[in-house]
């Protein structure tokens, strides 16, 4: 009798759940506009619309151009792999412009309340430049909007604070570009005409939402045949991510081609279930994810992209923005900056500077990271 | 008189009923029903392999739910358990990780997890604070002990034998499967028939009854606990072993699951009484009815709304048959 009831309620929810329509945005895109990158690198890219400089400026700073600097890097915390990379990045970056020394010191912990006494006492010991990554956008504004005043330069990559606390951000990806990479990796691994389906965190996370709007945008222009099959929440729980992935291979058996993980979690998870399912190289998982949880996989020929943007890269061009607003070449208005071996890094929203392609982890270079 | 005679008798239709109309048969029925109409929409619900792989994934919130159903029919609660089954994984697989035999990691996992059940127990049974009150302290210090220590940093790289949820009894059936079988069998055969078995039923039942025909309460209630972390313990380990990463965080919302198995089993949440078979089943069920979910076309955000239904309707009828008894 009682279970009865819960099989009414549940036959109610079959009859809510079945409607689609043919051209709408895939389950969890958000309605936002979308700005698919072109589908071959040669072409031009549409250009986004120009957004003025809204950065913040630091008051009266002793003029260094070209001179030796001091540079203190203060990363969400430190002793993890990821911001040991960026850390290793930074000094092959000074190495290479040899007028610049950088020092990383930050919280053990992620922990915005220490870091932003780490900052404040680098504003008083002195330093020239200050590189940063939020634990907090709007906590840490304060603090650098202090050393700006101070004349100290300040520099954010891969977590920004609000663009007036900090005179440029180096963005380490931008939506459509790692769309761009995703729907290119599962184009080339299942085929052009293959069925997919992804494993969300849920439908209204903003990352994952905005990152699956563009996917669907970029597929649609560049390769229409890819049949996207449907998406699945699995919050960022390693199990459930696991469980969603092997109903989904056991749902859709030899109709399902490919699987993308847009979580760090979701990915591992969905590569584990196609290896239990013996289905590696049958199924390809193309997804977002760090290098360490994906190594096992990759090694094993069972994944061949993991998408993601290379930290040694993002504070080495953290490291060549700094030492070109000290130089006086980036300023207000610019639309792109040298970066070494990276070459030329075009200047986006305003005053973020993008780093470039996302970075695509393969058997060949994996091993190279630790985080 | 007629009555005591009519129920000794095997040919009563009422006592036939009576065990049909019994939560756990009851549970049974809707595991096979759901399948059956579940498999004729979508036929592929049915093969073999999805049906293992439903067990396979969710047998360790069967295995937790075993040690839940002893607490709360002992008359108790823990919300602390899912905080524990992750801080029992990320112990586990640091230790393998830092090349602690495999066997080293796991025995650490049940030892900590009856260590830890069991000062709850000692905490609750003697200096009488109330297991809701207990159990929310250690949920707060297990989850903020756990991030502050790692840091969120996630565990990789675990040596491949430590993969115990990838070990195959007989060949054939997933280690996770057989202990979820063995675990429920054992459970049940020991409260049935054991003395201090049945005791948890006495103390959950009636304290004072109890008392009097010569068990001792704050015991019981130490056992149970220590118990519910052995179970705590495995749960841990088919978690932890089950994926090549062991994320250090507390799972989302486990111990509502695993409650929720207990009282959709029949466990009643005034005490004293269920099954471990009737939690064993409901846990199934709930895993069934996530699965099917994708397989019939609806967001798997319906599952928290089916499981509250679930959890209602029984605590609902339970209510209802205890006043039935009372009033009769």
């Amino acid at each position: 009798m009682k279970l009865g009831l819960a099989f009414v309620f549940l036959g109610a929810t079959l009859l809510a759940g079945t409607a689609s329509a043919a051209d709408k945005r895939w389950d969890g895109a958000d309605d936002l506009p979308v700005n698919p990158l072109a589908c071959s690198a040669g072409e031009a890219n549409a250009a986004p619309a120009a957004k003025p400089y809204d950065g913040g400026q630091a008051t009266n700073a002793p003029d260094k151009a070209g001179k030796p600097i001091t540079l203190v890097d203060v990363p969400k915390l430190i002793g993890i792999g990821y911001f040991n990379a960026t850390s290793k990045g930074m000094q092959e970056a000074a190495k290479a412009l040899g007028n610049v020394t950088v020092k990383t010191d930050g919280p053990t912990e992620a922990k915005i309340d220490e870091q932003i006494k780490f900052i404040d006492n680098y504003i008083t010991s002195g330093v020239d430049g200050i590189l940063f990554a939020a634990n907090d956008p709007v906590a840490i504004a304060p603090v650098l909007k202090k050393a700006l005043s101070k004349g100290i330069h300040v520099v954010g990559y891969d977590a920004n604070s609000t663009p007036d606390a900090r005179e440029w951000f180096v963005n380490q990806a931008e939506f459509n570009g790692i769309a761009k990479s995703m729907i290119d990796s599962m184009a080339k691994e299942a085929g052009e005409d293959k069925s997919f389906a992804i494993v969300t965190s849920t439908f209204t996370t903003p990352n994952q939402a905005r990152w699956t709007a563009e996917m669907w945008a970029y597929a649609q222009k560049c390769h229409p045949k890819l049949k996207w099959l449907e998406t699945v929440e699995a919050q960022e729980d390693n199990n459930l991510s696991f469980n969603q992935a092997t109903t989904l291979i056991n749902k859709y058996g030899d109709k399902l081609a490919g699987l993308f993980g847009m979580t760090s979690v979701a990915t591992p998870a969905s590569a584990e279930a196609v290896t239990k399912a013996k289905l590696c190289g049958k199924v390809a998982v193309v997804g977002l994810a760090t290098p360490n949880a994906m190594k096992p996989y990759v090694n094993a020929d069972c994944v061949k992209s993991v998408v993601l943007w290379n930290p040694v890269d993002l504070g080495y061009a953290a490291t060549y923005v700094m030492r070109a607003v000290v130089d006086g070449k980036l300023k207000s208005g610019a639309t792109s900056v040298e970066a070494g071996k990276l070459g030329k890094l075009n200047v986006v929203n305003g005053s973020e500077v993008l780093l470039g392609s996302p970075f695509i982890f393969t058997k060949q270079n994996i091993k190279d990271f630790d985080f | 008189m007629t009555t005591v005679t009519l129920t000794g008798t095997e040919a009563d239709p009422r006592r036939w009923l009576k065990a049909f109309a019994s939560q756990e048969a009851l549970l049974a029925i809707a595991v096979i029903g759901l399948a059956i109409a579940v498999g004729l929409y979508n036929p592929r619900f049915l093969a073999a392999r999805n049906l293992s792989d439903v067990l396979l994934g969710n047998a360790y919130i069967a295995v937790a739910a075993v040690g839940m159903s002893m607490v709360i029919i002992s008359g108790n609660i823990d919300i602390s358990v899912g905080a524990l089954i992750g801080v029992l994984a990320t112990i586990s697989g640091t230790l393998a990780v830092n090349g602690a035999p495999a066997v080293v990691a796991w025995s650490a996992a049940l030892v900590a997890g009856v260590l830890v059940m069991a000062l709850q127990g000692v905490i609750i049974a003697y200096l009488r604070i109330p297991a809701i009150v207990v159990t929310l302290g250690m949920l707060s210090i297990l989850k903020g002990g756990l991030i502050s220590v790692t840091g969120g940093k996630w565990i990789t790289d675990l040596p491949d034998d430590f993969h115990l949820a990838d070990v195959e009894i007989f060949g054939t059936l997933p280690f996770p499967v057989f202990l979820m079988i063995l675990a429920t069998i054992l459970a049940a055969l020991w409260m049935r028939y054991s003395a201090s078995g049945r005791a948890i039923y006495a103390v959950g039942g009636n304290a004072e009854a109890a008392r009097l025909c010569g068990i001792s309460q704050p015991r019981t209630i130490v056992m149970v606990f220590a118990l519910h972390g052995l179970f705590a313990g495995a749960a841990a380990l088919l978690y932890a072993t089950q994926l090549r990463v062991i994320q250090s965080t507390v799972p989302p919302n486990l111990e509502l699951t695993i409650i929720t198995a207990s009282v959709v089993g029949g466990v009643s949440i005034l005490g004293g009484v269920g099954t471990v078979v009737g939690s064993t089943l409901a846990a199934v069920l709930i895993a069934e009815i996530a699965s099917a979910l994708v397989f019939i076309d609806v967001s798997p955000y319906w599952i928290r709304a089916v499981q509250g239904v679930l959890i209602l309707v029984t605590v609902i009828a339970d209510i209802l048959r205890r006043r039935r008894m009372a009033g009769a």
